[in-house]
């Protein structure tokens, strides 16, 4: 549109190595808006983080901002944040409850689902003034499966169904099986920045190569817990080997860009004080839940994730679910990201285990927290060392042909192994390379009424 | 017993003096052993049995967090924070036992990677008289910006 | 060197009842802007009131470029570039105060009031083809005044002001309620604001009479209640809806007004307000002429609150006692300076009621313009929402739109003819064939240097 020339990704992602300059380039960052925010499947929130009619959530698609607003009848709508007369954000705070939205400008008046409810001193317009016609844009489409809600910015494209594909169970575990307003996202959100690119942190949440350097003072802490608490329950929780290799550990592509990690070992246990709380249901659905995810996984396996988390996951391009929480990856320029991580709780679940997940999750997780801060402070350091672009390449060749398939067909390798990294890197070219036609339709919702030359 | 403002203060501006140091030994010696340490994220009034803190450490959490800080390779401190804090608005109740409510603002200068950031805040403290001195028994910071983005809060706020 | 751009269409972005978020988000279009409107047409600089001294100078701007205003010994107003013509380095370095002359930090070059290179030290550095006439500070090409208000055009050919101003002359002379350019006492303090958004949206707001009720709410309910309390009822929220009393016009040019009289700031006010009585003999004669031509009530009034709100195309808004200039920064970020003026055959009792009135909506701390700059900022963020509806409407008022007596087309208070005069000339300028550009190449050539250059690349 500009003239800008046409970048050749093909030069800059290899199979084993990817150009420092996609984390650099403002072209590449704009186009990966285009291409991978602004047309499609992008996870939007949870269901649960608008329990009740009228609540109402500021998120963003790409950057086009959005409300997130569940009307009086329950449903959820995905509205685009402008009043469709002289363009301002109708929706000025970040989570709250109304009964509409007002423009502050001049009035202009929407309701919940984003139809026009009225304009002050109407007689301004003539009878071709149509309302109807100047409802907040919606989100073209929108699906939700166990609560997480999804949107895309192009009216036309995959399903979510097909988008979701194998992760789909991976969600079902992070829930705990829970239906969707089982979930409760009411426990805060820990928003973080960094002055870096966002697929760093993308990358990094999927890297089972790290902990044991970046998180060392994190692994040394909780082997020094063990060490002066001696426990049985405790010395049999935490492995560290499993992340030098050769431990229990896998890292596995479940394709279309999603990757996961599967380590089923407990982490925080060593942190908090004994006695652990026994994870009780507290309702029938429940201990239904319960029952089958013990069923699964074995009692055993089943409590540990419910205190501390069923799955290690990430739904391309930004939705990560590790431990408790939905982590929420937001673009907003080439070298700065902000990321919003939100605690999940479970309805059925004992108030004290609920509890607990918070402690777990506070003690990893967090700007003021014993791990997640590390990550980001790499982050920066890699971006301002991508200046250094003599020796442009960064290598992810770990562990490459060496994945074998399980019993699905879903390839797999050891948890310190870079086929999440190659598996991201596979998606993000492909869209990045797609034909230009992909594009969302831009269509004129709005023809002006009664144009007049 | 009447409390004396001035050994108030001056346990809190030490406290204060051992964080902006990074004197981690010293300041976690500061604690009693039932210590609440806490910063809520998002409002000041949340009910932490429910809601997500930035800070919400019982002894054991504080112990944790002094060793992973003096590892040497906690690298959101590498290189550590450069701090100066200034402590000012003190207010005082005084409780059973001799213990000590005290409210105070605060306003911090917070220096790494060349960048300086500024937080404030209002701290509750609640002083326990220990062996002539106190020992510090609860500390909720709450602070202007709890519920925007930060990057990085591991230094001792 | 101009980066090479793609043409823009703005006829597909500019509609006659609808504009797109293009236009307020595109760099390359602010980019436009400021080179065809602000570095090519006339803009307005400042008030001579504000220089009232032999010696008094302010920093302004023209677009992007910083220029001095500057009162010379004579009494002469001029303006400089504010760039010493040797390595670059501004040479006003205060936003304002009085100078014997300017003197650059760098080298020490030093320029009269007038710009005229005075002196430089070690003169012998340079030979004779070194010629200091040469090197004055650069001269805005043309500038030109009407009762005090400087405008500047950093292009040397096209229309006159008096051609620029047309018909939004007459309120220039009701807003200095027809006084000369030096009883005009710009000299009264500044309010700045800032804020992130782009600066259309302060120029349309300023001549919006719909969004009055709706966002400055808090602000007349305040006024209601004083009311209540202590006048007989006039209906101050009443005053803004529909079509009572005001009507939108536009003068043409880009110029255009909200026609109204209100009584805005009387209630604020406490008892008694004070009466107008000129206080010079020429202050005498203005003040009858305006009675004649408007009532005793409302020329008394208008002299305490204001006696017009029109916009001068394209940065000069006069609103209630104050000319407010707004500044295009970057695209998502606008300054703003808002000059309060006193009169000076005005009691100091009604001049301190002009700043009272004015201090209560305006300034960044004011119950009115606060607001205003909080849309701004709102719509700037909401136009990030343009992949699927990135229209913004001009279209209200469009089916009642009629011709006034005197020929200006007007409309209903609350109608959108304003903003659609505004961007009829934003149009008419954009695509229009532009007065021709300063010539880029150099006046001069660059004096022959008599002893050896290192041979080099040719960096011009």
């Amino acid at each position: 549109m500009n003239g800008r020339a046409k970048i050749d990704y093909d030069t800059l992602v290899k199979p084993d190595r990817i150009n420092s300059r996609v984390y650099t380039d403002p072209q590449v960052f704009d186009e990966e808006l285009d291409r991978i925010f602004h047309r499609g499947w992008v996870y939007v929130g949870h269901r649960g983080e608008v329990p009740n009619a009228g609540d109402f959530r500021q998120k963003r698609i790409g950057m086009q901002p959005v409300i997130m607003v569940r009307d009086g009848a329950g449903q959820v709508h995905l509205l685009l944040n402008r009043c469709r007369h002289r363009g301002a954000m109708v929706c000025n705070e970040e989570r709250g409850n109304a009964r509409a939205f007002r423009c502050a400008y001049h009035g202009w008046t929407y309701k919940l689902d984003g139809t026009l409810a009225g304009v002050p001193y109407p007689d301004g317009y003539d009878e071709s003034f149509r309302r109807e016609e100047f409802g907040l844009a919606r989100v073209p489409r929108m699906a939700e499966y166990r609560g997480f809600i999804f949107g895309s910015l192009s009216p036309a494209g995959i399903t979510l169904e097909e988008h979701l594909g194998r992760t789909a169970r991976e969600l079902d575990m992070f829930a705990g099986l829970s239906e969707a307003d089982e979930i409760e996202v009411t426990a805060g959100v820990h928003k973080y920045n960094f002055k870096a690119n966002w697929k760093l942190a993308v990358e990094n949440s999927m890297d089972g190569y790290h902990p044991n350097v970046t998180h060392e003072s994190f692994v040394n802490a909780i082997m020094e817990r063990i060490k002066n608490h001696p426990s049985p329950e405790h010395k049999a929780a935490f492995d560290p080997s499993s992340f030098s290799g050769g431990g229990y550990g896998i890292a596995k592509d479940l394709r279309d860009g999603h990757v996961m990690l599967d380590y089923g070992f407990r982490i925080y246990d060593p942190l908090n004080n004994d006695p652990l709380p026994s994870v009780r249901a507290i309702n029938a659905s429940g201990e239904a839940h319960l029952a089958e995810l013990g069923r699964r996984t074995g009692p055993e396996r089943a409590a540990d994730m419910l205190r501390e988390g069923g799955t290690h996951t990430l739904i391309f391009p930004n939705l990560i679910l590790i431990g408790l929480h939905m982590r929420v990856v937001q673009p907003l320029s080439v070298d700065y990201t902000e990321v919003c991580l939100y605690p999940t709780t479970l309805k059925w679940l004992a108030p004290e285990v609920n509890a607990i997940r918070l402690r777990s999750h506070e003690a990893f997780f967090g700007s003021a927290s014993l791990g997640g801060p590390d990550d980001s402070e790499i982050f920066e350091r890699i971006q301002t060392a991508a200046a250094a672009d003599l020796e442009p390449w960064n290598i992810i060749s770990r562990g490459m042909g060496r994945e074998r398939p399980d019993e699905e067909g879903y390839l797999y390798s050891d948890m310190t192994h870079e086929i999440t990294q190659r598996a991201i890197w596979r998606q993000w070219k492909k869209i990045m390379t797609q034909e230009a036609g992909a594009a969302a339709t831009r269509k004129r919702t709005s023809r002006a009424s009664g144009a007049r030359g | 017993m009447a409390v004396e403002r001035g050994k108030v203060e001056q346990f809190i501006y030490h406290e204060a003096r051992l964080m902006d140091e990074n004197r981690y030994d010293e300041w976690l010696a500061l604690w009693s052993d039932d210590a609440l340490y806490w910063v809520p994220c998002g409002r000041d009034d949340i009910d932490p049995k429910r809601e997500v803190s930035l800070i919400y450490d019982d002894h054991t959490r504080l112990e944790t967090r002094i060793t992973r800080l003096k590892s040497g390779v906690a690298h959101a401190q590498d290189p550590k924070s450069r701090m100066r804090r200034v402590i000012s608005n003190i207010e005082i109740e005084e409780g059973a036992n001799g213990e000590v409510t005290a409210f105070a603002n605060f306003m911090l200068a917070e220096l790494r990677r060349g960048v300086q950031d500024i937080f404030a805040g209002r701290t509750i403290y609640r002083l326990r008289p220990d062996q002539g001195g106190f020992k510090l028994a609860y500390k909720k910071v709450l602070l202007v910006n709890n519920d925007e983005y930060i990057d990085n809060l591991t230094f001792l706020i | 060197m101009t980066v090479a751009r793609a043409k823009i269409n703005y006829h597909a972005l500019v509609k006659p009842d609808r504009v797109h978020s293009q236009l307020y988000t595109d760099p390359a279009i602010f980019q436009d802007e400021v080179d065809r409107i602000f570095h090519r047409g006339w803009v307005y600089v400042g008030h001579r009131g504000e220089v009232p001294h032999a010696g008094d100078f302010r920093q302004k701007r023209i677009g992007m470029q910083p220029v001095i205003m500057v009162r010379d010994g004579a009494g002469q107003v001029h303006l400089l570039l504010n760039r010493c013509r040797h390595r670059g380095a501004m040479v006003c370095n205060e936003e304002r105060g009085n100078a014997r002359a300017f003197r650059c930090a760098y080298h020490g070059w030093t320029y009269k009031l007038d710009g005229t290179l005075a002196g430089v030290p070690y003169p012998d550095g340079y030979d004779e083809s070194f010629r200091r006439e040469e090197f004055g500070l650069a001269r805005v090409p043309r500038m030109a005044e009407y009762r005090g208000f400087i405008f500047g055009s950093l292009s040397p050919a096209g229309i006159t002001l008096d051609e620029h101003l047309g018909r939004a002359r007459e309120q220039l002379d009701l807003f200095v309620g027809l006084s000369d350019a030096d009883e005009v006492v710009a000299d009264c303090g500044v309010h700045k604001y800032d804020y992130r958004a782009n600066w259309k949206l302060q120029v349309e707001n300023a001549m919006d009479g719909y969004h009055a009720i709706t966002l400055h709410d808090s602000f007349l309910g305040i006024l209601a209640e004083r009311a209540r309390q202590h006048h007989a009822a006039d209906d101050y929220k009443g005053q803004f809806e529909g079509s009572r009393f005001a009507v939108t016009r536009d003068l043409g040019g880009g110029h255009v007004m909200l026609d109204y009289w209100n009584r805005l700031y009387d209630a604020l006010n406490n008892d008694p307000i004070p009466d107008v009585e000129p206080t010079t003999v020429a202050g005498r004669a203005h003040f009858d002429e305006l009675v004649r031509r408007f009532g005793q009530v409302r020329a008394a009034h208008n002299l305490m609150q204001g006696m017009t709100h029109t916009l001068i195309f394209p940065n000069l808004i006069l609103i209630g006692i104050q000319m407010r200039v707004v500044h295009p920064v970057r695209v998502d970020r606008s300054e703003v300076d808002v000059y309060p003026v006193r009169l000076n055959w005005l009691s100091e009792a009604v001049n301190a009621t002009r700043l009272r009135g004015h201090e209560a909506f305006f300034g960044p701390a004011g119950f009115g313009g606060p607001d205003d700059v909080e849309v701004f900022e709102r719509v700037q963020m909401g136009l990030r929402a343009d992949l699927l509806a990135p229209w913004l409407m001009l279209a209200r008022g469009m089916h009642r739109e009629r011709r006034d007596s005197d020929g200006t087309l007007i409309g209903e208070r609350t109608d959108e003819v304003t903003q659609r005069g505004i961007w009829r000339q934003w149009m008419k300028v954009m695509t229009g064939d532009a007065p021709a550009r300063r010539p880029r190449a150099r006046a001069h050539k660059p004096a022959a240097l008599r002893h050896a250059e290192p041979v080099g690349p040719d960096l011009r």
